[in-house]
């Protein structure tokens, strides 16, 4: 009871923290918005690959073969052949497949914004969760099965049974910088759960590197994703059988776009994504990476 | 000595003002319309396409419609558009509707039957809505970013 109001107590402290913290930073980005007054993008002159036409909607589809691993030891990989895109970009709000965001100030190199995100780890658990459309197509009905968890090889122990608990759709929300530097260009992102779910903290941060630029594009992006350990044990932790820290996910992609005829271009992409050791060492996940590939080719409408 | 000077430019410069206006009469009386046409009207309906930023040329019927106090013989053309002709003869107004597809303004003429004289003109306008450009999110946790 005391250990629970401790965790409690600490969550609050932290909750506070962090909203003093945003308090600050929205102050910030607000004066220099006001400063800067609309936004300005002003080497953005037609439609590139960087540039998109204000107040359109635009609509995608991917078709193609791919498929993403599940670290799951219950898990099922995620097939990719048909996978929509959609994206709306106004002076300042934008919508990119189930991202939103609000542009605070927007120059040549800098980009802050406000953005919301979902969670993703729940795509793993419910084939049916939204964002597996955007991932592969149709979602299925798996309903959530409880987890056995399996002993370490040589143990003694008999296998427990890892209880089910819902995971509910989990919307994170917070700034986002996002800047260009010669033609590399980052992001980082500080976001915090909003839908009163696992109230634990994300933080995004990623490079994308060109490497061929000619008919086609080779970019590199590299980057991390950090959970608290309240996402981490909202997901894979389950109260007096597992428990973990907070996680630090590595990841590599290598993608692929080469323009075809008419509305069509090909892509092609790999990634892999280490998992941290918070969510490796859960009992309910057999692999300590998700791997993703797909090649295809893409039809924008 | 002077003032008489200025008292001589002041009267040569309206020959030089009505000089310049007869010329550039004559040069623009191939396009404009001839004022001894009297008052024929030529009415286009709509007179505005508005193309949305999408859109890379405007579709639409267009209603021309002339009239004058006397009767007149006269053809309804659209500068550098050949294929359209309409004609009448002792007639005191006229419609006439087509759909047309373009993407620059036209210039709806009402010339004689020889097609030497512009008798009236009337422009339908396009106008293209502003598009503006802002950068595109990059986010690498999307798949195809």
């Amino acid at each position: 009871m005391n250990a629970a109001m401790g965790t409690g107590y600490a969550r609050h402290a932290n909750n506070s923290m962090y909203a003093k913290s945003f308090k600050w930073f929205f102050a910030i980005l607000a004066g220099l918005a006001q400063a800067q007054g609309a936004t300005a993008a002003d080497d953005c002159k037609g439609p590139s690959s960087e540039c998109v036409a204000v107040g359109k909607w635009n609509f995608s589809v991917a078709l193609g073969a791919g498929v993403r691993s599940s670290p799951l030891a219950t898990g099922q990989n995620i097939p990719l052949i048909i996978i929509p895109q959609f994206s709306y970009y106004g002076n300042r709000f934008f919508i990119n497949d189930l991202d939103l965001g609000f542009t605070l100030v927007e120059n040549t190199t800098n980009t802050f914004s406000l953005v919301a995100s979902p969670g993703y780890d729940r795509v793993f658990f419910y084939r049916s969760d939204v964002q597996n459309i955007f991932v592969g197509g149709l979602p299925g009905n798996s309903p959530m099965a409880a987890f056995v968890v399996r002993p370490a090889a040589g143990s003694t122990q008999n296998p427990v049974q890892f209880p089910p608990h819902a995971r509910h759709y989990t919307y994170l929300a917070g700034p986002e910088w996002t800047f260009k530097l010669s033609a590399v260009s980052g992001q980082l992102s500080v976001l915090h759960d909003v839908t009163d779910q696992d109230n634990g903290t994300e933080i995004r941060a990623a490079l994308g590197i060109p490497l061929v630029e000619s008919k086609g594009s080779l970019t590199a992006n590299l980057g991390v994703t950090w959970k608290s350990a309240a996402i981490v044990n909202y997901y894979y932790g389950s109260p007096g059988i597992y428990e973990g820290g907070s996680a630090l996910n590595p990841f590599f992609k290598l993608g692929y776009a080469r323009p075809l005829t008419g509305k069509w271009r090909v892509s092609a992409f790999a990634e892999y994504e280490r998992l941290g050791n918070a969510i490796a060492n859960s009992p309910i996940v057999e692999e300590r990476y998700v791997a993703t590939a797909f090649v295809g080719a893409i039809y924008t409408f | 000595m002077s003032r008489r000077t200025s008292m001589t430019r002041r009267a040569i410069a309206p020959v030089f003002v009505l000089s310049a206006l007869m010329s550039a009469r004559q040069a623009s009386a191939a396009a404009a319309p001839d004022p001894s046409a009297g008052d024929i009207r030529l009415e286009l309906s709509p007179r505005i396409c508005t193309l949305a930023a999408e859109d890379k040329q405007c579709d639409t019927w267009v209603h021309a419609r002339w009239q004058s106090p006397h009767e007149e013989s006269l053809c309804l053309v659209i500068v550098e558009r050949p294929e359209v002709k309409r004609c009448w003869e002792h007639y005191s107004q006229g419609t006439y509707n087509i759909e047309l597809v373009f993407s620059e303004d036209l210039i709806f003429q009402l010339k004689d039957l020889d097609l030497r004289r512009v008798l009236a003109s009337e422009a339908l306008r396009v106008i293209r809505a502003a598009v503006h450009y802002r950068h595109k999110r990059r986010h690498p946790w999307n798949l195809f970013d």
